[in-house]
């Protein structure tokens, strides 16, 4: 094998939210506002609350934006809130938004992050011993 | 925004308040569990589960005002952004270096704003009343109906489509400017014939819509249906060129392909044309959909020069004259009277078109129309719409275009009724003239929203290598040109027809020479970049110049601008090729 060793992520959750079509920037900018690292965004149709709007629910596209950001448990909450208010969740027919405990994750990870990493536990494994 | 994450180490460290960490961090969470707000489940006698009925969400005032704020912004910026500037444009150049002020500002002004919110609605209406319609029977037809009665109303659709498209009011507009006398059947097509000419170049994206479908369905390459096609096309240019009295008729013909490739016409022939393939399994590939605008650009023009040359063998042009000087004399009776006249137009764009799309879904299709409320909304949006744009057409788009237009030559040459002409010498004037109608093209079309989707799946279809940014620039940039060398043809009364066929010539080159992708991609981008706000108001501007400079007519400045971008999104096509084979060490 290649690859010798992955780089597991833990303590990761994911965020999703649900938006009308055309509002996911705000969303991705608002998550990276607050500290995530990025977003992916894909199309999808939704039904549900524009049917129970009545007359109102015509301002309510059912073409959706469905939003995938990953993130630290720590700053789940940060990011939650942000998106929360600048999306406007409060408003009817806004959107739906949740949070999910991610087992691990893997991606890129900077090399010199890594190195930084192995220095800081070395270090801590030479106070200890 | 509070930053809890700070927090946190302080709490461990110091003690804090509750309170005062609340205060600190401007959310507070309540927690509620879903099972107290989801209705506890009923069931029947014979304990069968009973769907609950799902209470209706009673919006209050200002709930409903941050609902629809957000749904009418979006929707009116999308259209201020594509009419605003395009007017300010004009009536900036006319004033600063025309020297001339805008005539009825405040009429032209509301003209404008009426454009704008008639488009919204329009095309709000369209998507929410028309759309579904189509789609689903689109999806349903070909499954409950032999091919021939497809294909049948793949035809009779294209022509309900055309008569629904706002910009072909701007046609109509257009023939009261034509001069009686020097073109005679040109006069009588635009203001006795209006039925036959909608009608033939209906008919003509029926038969795109009919030959795209086949094509979908049998995976058939588009490249020689443009040779066959455009062959057909320029055959008929090159015989109406040798003809004095069917000259003049070329450029409406030939700018009849640009103003049927509008909001309406392409998504719902597309959706018919891709639900019918995707329905014999054919859907895949990512080319599905194109071809079928370019082939709507091109058959118009072909119905249109027959008509020309059949009116010509049944008509007596001295019989037109006169005619036409009886009507003028009359006084416009009550139907033709402002209101009025806009709202039967609009009537009579939409309804046949509901009219014929429910009866396939009713008896043909048979299926039920669903979520009957929003396509009475949308149908209802439209009809408003179209009418209000009919009315700020008339007022708004063409006059003001008209004027300019009209104003435009006086730069370089002496203009009748306007002392103190020429402006500037004959050839800085006429440079003058000649940018301004660059810069016009070039900013309409980058302003138009249907070529950012083009250019979308453009940079997908090659990878990136052909990026979006590349093809808007591009298509701008043909277009400009094409309505430049469109300006000269009314200047110097150069037939239309030694510009288009050479033009359609090198297209015809560069295609044999491209792959089948880019074919299909430059061809269309022609028909894309021609939308309902520059269609009248470029053909407005051809009108208002060509009667100022005593042109037999103005018209083939939109045809010239379809040729443009064709020209230069394959040429660019073939650069970035060439590029990318050389990057790759060959």
């Amino acid at each position: 094998m290649e690859e010798k060793e992955i780089f597991v992520l833990t303590d990761v959750s994911l965020i999703t939210c649900i938006v009308q079509r055309g509002l996911a920037d705000i969303v991705v900018n608002a998550a990276t506002d607050a500290g995530a690292q990025g977003g992916t965004v894909y199309f999808a149709r939704g039904y549900g609350i524009r049917e129970r709007l009545g007359t109102l629910g015509v301002a309510i596209e059912a073409e959706k934006e469905v939003i995938m950001i990953v993130v630290s448990d720590e700053q789940a909450d940060r990011v939650f809130e942000r998106i929360y208010t600048t999306a406007r969740l409060s408003t009817p027919g806004m959107g739906i938004m949740f949070v999910s405990r991610l087992e691990k994750a893997a991606t890129y990870i900077p090399p010199e992050v890594i190195a930084n990493m192995r220095r800081n536990r070395r270090k801590a494994l030479g106070e200890n011993g | 925004m509070n930053e809890s994450g700070k927090t946190k180490e302080f709490v461990i460290d110091n003690k804090f308040r509750f309170g005062e960490f609340l205060g600190e961090s401007s959310i507070s969470y309540r927690k509620i569990r879903f099972n107290d707000i989801v209705p506890a489940p009923s069931f029947s006698e014979d304990g069968k589960l009973v769907p609950p009925i799902q209470p209706r969400i009673k919006a209050s005032p200002t709930e409903a005002v941050q609902i629809l704020a957000p749904y009418i912004s979006v929707r009116l910026w999308d259209q201020i952004v594509s009419v605003v500037p395009l007017a300010l444009y004009m009536a900036v150049f006319q004033v600063l270096i025309l020297r001339m002020a805008v005539q009825d500002p405040w009429v032209v002004s509301v003209g404008f704003f009426l454009v704008i919110i008639g488009l919204m609605l329009f095309l709000e209406g369209i998507k929410q009343g028309l759309m579904p319609f189509a789609e689903t029977i689109g999806d349903l037809l070909p499954k409950k109906s032999p091919l021939w009665m497809v294909l049948l109303i793949a035809f009779l659709l294209g022509i309900g489509v055309t008569l629904a498209e706002p910009a072909v009011g701007a046609l109509k507009a257009a023939g009261s400017i034509v001069d009686v006398h020097k073109a005679p059947y040109l006069y009588a097509m635009l203001n006795y014939h209006t039925t036959a000419v909608v009608l033939v170049v209906g008919a003509g994206v029926g038969v795109a819509a009919v030959l795209g479908s086949i094509r979908f369905l049998y995976g058939l390459r588009l490249k020689p249906f443009i040779y066959a096609t455009t062959t057909v096309t320029l055959s008929l240019t090159y015989y109406m060129t040798g003809d004095p009295a069917l000259e003049p008729m070329l450029g409406m013909a030939w700018d009849c392909g640009a103003v049927t490739t509008g909001p309406v016409t392409v998504p719902i022939v597309l959706a018919l044309g891709i639900g019918i393939a995707s329905s014999a399994g054919k859907g895949g590939g990512n080319l599905a959909g194109f071809g079928i605008v370019t082939m709507a650009s091109l058959f118009p023009v072909i119905g249109m020069m027959l008509l020309g040359i059949y009116m010509a063998g049944s008509l007596d042009p001295q019989q037109i004259v006169t005619m036409a000087s009886a009507t003028s004399a009359m006084e416009p009776g009550l139907l033709s009277q402002t209101p009025l006249a806009e709202i039967i137009t609009g009537l009579r764009a939409i309804v046949p078109l509901i009219l014929f799309l429910f009866f396939i879904l009713r008896y043909v299709v048979r299926s039920e129309a669903r979520r009957t409320g929003y396509m009475v909304y949308g149908l209802t949006l439209s009809l408003i719409g179209i009418i209000c744009f009919n009315i700020g057409l008339s007022y708004g788009l063409v006059s003001l275009g008209n004027q300019t237009g009209a104003m435009l030559p006086a730069a370089f040459t002496a203009v009748e009724n306007l002392a103190e002409r020429p402006l500037f010498g004959y050839y800085t004037g006429l440079f003058i003239a000649l940018f301004f109608t660059w810069a016009l093209g070039f900013s309409a079309t980058l302003a138009e929203p249907a070529l950012a989707a083009l250019g979308i799946t453009v940079e997908n279809l090659t990878n990136g290598a052909f990026s979006k940014k590349n093809l808007l620039y591009t298509v701008a940039l043909g277009v400009a040109f094409g309505v430049t060398m469109g300006l000269l043809k009314i200047i110097y009364g150069i037939p239309l027809g030694y510009l288009i066929i050479p033009g359609y010539l090198v297209c015809f080159m560069l295609t044999a020479l491209s792959s089948e992708e880019m074919a299909n991609v430059a061809w269309d981008s022609a028909g894309v970049t021609t939308g309902p706000v520059t269609v009248p108001v470029v053909l407005a501007i051809g009108l208002g110049f060509g009667s100022a400079v005593d042109a037999v007519e103005g018209f083939g400045i939109l045809a010239l601008a379809s040729v443009g971008p064709i020209i230069a999104v394959l040429g660019m096509g073939l650069v970035v090729n060439r590029k990318v084979a050389t990057s790759h060490g060959r």
